[in-house]
């Protein structure tokens, strides 16, 4: 129906409202009517309430699976170096949640490390730059709860340019970020120059 | 005095149409001050910054809708008179902003389209107030034709980049939780009411900030999905929220109606939710510490309007203070969490002004002057998204101060010839 045919329609109907008695009929049930304020003859729910006083709190991380990576080990706590850096797991077949950001879950940005390799083999995160969108990325948690993650971007970035904001910044959206090396490496320094960081969303 | 206050009703959404092109023409009204005006990024205008108070009027838009639906179900004419003007006073605002977000051509379609989407909301809720079942199928039939215009309009805004059918849902959705929350609300269950009510507030937030990403270049819309805007975005809503539902609680402990109980329970949801927050941000004991704090204002609020229902102006003295403690204890607490970037001082200059303006909304509805109570409700919301703003930018400041310094190194180099050449 054309816009201008449903407000002539609509006024005929509000005319048709403003000419007949209004209001509920007659013996009919509904809410109560407000009138003015009576004082007050026996305690409402009012007088008693009280506000919150908790909030859904989130567990621990425990565990990371990530089935299509082969990814299932347990998650240790990482937290900052002296300089202000992160810390990095020492054993590179296990990953790391920064425990200075939110627990996965929560809302905010959750982060967990994993190493790409050791000085002898892969690490747990060897195969995180192939990871594709829609990918599902489980992490358990202390109270037995799963937080389900989707991928949904996948970048490599050099490490001086290390996208602090987009991966740590605070928001509120319940995320989570992946990271480890890649590109080439470095000998001098002893390190790859680049950064794997692979993002994901609620499931 | 029932049909007057209909008639008033209605005229006051239809002449909500020309208000709105009118204000186009007009300079932006000014942000409202607020004492962090120092420390705060003034709007710039920048379409982020517009985009993010299209959100916050397209949410007072449902909340508003929503209590001018309730009100025609409780046959509550002067009630809904008020609850119109308010809602008359959100279109020209948000008639305004499509002007400078998207152009006077793109406004002066909208605003026709939205005004007939709530005069149809209008129709819908006094069919429900009168029983009407043909009045309330024939107001179905022309939201869903508006449902339809409306989609038509923001999917062709959106050049290729909203779907019409996602456009259509979206609608659709919005709609349907204003009609199931004064389906819910006529039938007297109120707590389902409530929860279509806060999930209808939620949803069309958001929406406000889903079209304005569809509608604006992507060259403008970028910057929205950064996290600095997602927690502008964010914490807005979470205390426009606040804002919206302690209006609600308060109004339902000054007139002691059944529905209190519903709106108290959305109230406590929201300051937890404000808690979960906190815990994201700056930790658990933090957010215990603010929860315990913050708890304290809405109990007071909430204690001072039950108050005036029992004539009790002991009880109505005691709340005040607890909440002068509040604003003091308060302003310490956030000064602390934000490293100072918000004083004290103008910490608890805002929290006074917010109190004070939620304790002259219940004196409003203890008097039965509504439209004294919209006003100042819509003066409260204002304040609150400017409030939010500024503690969102110091909250993410001061996160930020302490991230991770640059990137992880997460490689010993044992597979350097394997990983180089992918």
């Amino acid at each position: 129906m054309p816009v201008y045919a449903r407000i002539t329609g609509l006024a005929v109907a509000l005319a048709l409202v403003l000419a007949a008695p209004s209001g509920r009929p007659e013996g009919a049930a509904g809410p109560p009517t407000p009138s003015v304020v009576p004082p007050a003859a026996s305690p409402a729910p009012a007088d008693s309430f009280v506000s919150s006083s908790s909030y859904p709190s989130v567990a621990l991380p425990v565990r990371l699976r990530i089935p299509a990576l082969r990814v299932d080990s347990r998650l240790i706590d990482l937290g900052l170096r002296p300089d202000g850096s992160i810390e990095v797991p020492g054993d590179a077949s296990v990953p790391g949640w920064y425990d200075g950001g939110p627990r996965p879950g929560q809302p905010g940005p959750a982060v967990i490390l994993g190493h790409v390799d050791s000085k002898r083999g892969p690490g747990v995160f060897v195969d995180l730059y192939r990871v594709r969108p829609g990918t599902l990325a489980e992490v358990d948690r202390a109270d037995g709860s799963t937080a389900r993650f989707r991928i949904t971007e996948v970048s490599r970035v050099a490490k001086t340019r290390f996208p602090t904001d987009l991966v740590y910044g605070p928001s509120l959206d319940p995320t989570l970020r992946l990271v480890t090396c890649g590109g080439s490496f470095d000998h001098s320094s002893g390190s790859y120059r680049d950064n794997v960081i692979a993002f994901a969303e609620a499931a | 005095m029932r049909t007057i206050g209909y008639r008033i009703g209605a005229v006051a959404v239809l002449t909500a149409t020309a208000t709105g092109v009118a204000a186009l023409r007009q300079e932006p009204a000014p942000a409202p001050a607020h004492p962090f005006a120092h420390t705060a990024a003034a709007p710039a205008g920048a379409p982020a910054d517009l985009a993010v108070r299209f959100e916050a009027l397209l949410g007072q838009h449902s909340v508003l809708a929503a209590n001018m639906m309730r009100s025609r179900v409780r046959g509550d004419d002067d009630f809904a008179q008020a609850a119109n003007a308010s809602l008359g006073q959100n279109t020209t605002d948000m008639t305004a902003l499509v002007g400078r977000l998207f152009g006077t051509a793109t406004a002066e379609k909208f605003e026709p389209l939205w005004s007939q989407h709530i005069v149809a909301l209008f129709a819908y809720a006094g069919a429900l107030a009168n029983h009407d079942d043909a009045a309330r199928e024939e107001a179905r039939d022309e939201l869903a034709g508006y449902e339809i215009d409306l989609a038509e309009f923001f999917a062709a805004g959106s050049q290729g980049r909203l779907p019409p059918a996602t456009a259509r849902s979206l609608v659709v959705l919005h709609v349907q939780h204003l009609t199931g929350q004064a389906d819910a609300y006529a039938a007297g269950d109120y707590t389902r009411s409530d929860e279509q009510f806060r999930q209808g507030f939620q949803h069309t937030y958001d929406l406000g900030l889903g079209l304005a990403k569809a509608l604006l270049p992507p060259s403008d819309s970028g910057v929205l999905s950064e996290p600095v805007w997602r927690l502008r975005s964010q914490l807005g809503k979470l205390l426009a929220e606040h804002a919206v539902l302690i209006g609600d609680a308060t109004r339902a402990a000054v007139t002691r109606t059944a529905d209190f109980t519903a709106s108290a329970r959305m109230l406590n949801a929201n300051t937890s939710d404000l808690a979960a927050a906190m815990d994201t941000l700056f930790g658990s004991a933090a957010a215990r510490r603010f929860q315990q704090l913050w708890g304290t204002h809405v109990t007071a609020l909430v204690s001072y309007s039950a108050a005036g229902a029992a004539r009790d102006p002991a009880r109505q003295r005691e709340a005040r203070a607890r909440l002068d403690k509040f604003h003091q204890d308060m302003a310490v607490f956030l000064a602390g969490a934000t490293n100072g970037r918000a004083t004290p001082a103008a910490l608890r200059a805002a929290l006074v002004e917010h109190d004070h303006m939620l304790l002259q909304h219940a004196d409003a509805y203890a008097a039965r002057d509504y439209p004294e109570a919209h006003e100042i409700a819509y003066r409260t919301y204002d304040h609150m998204s400017s409030l939010a703003r500024t503690l969102a930018d110091a909250f993410g400041a001061s996160v930020a101060a302490r991230l991770p310094k640059g990137a992880a190194q997460t490689g010993h180099g044992g597979l350097a010839d394997v990983v180089g050449h992918r």
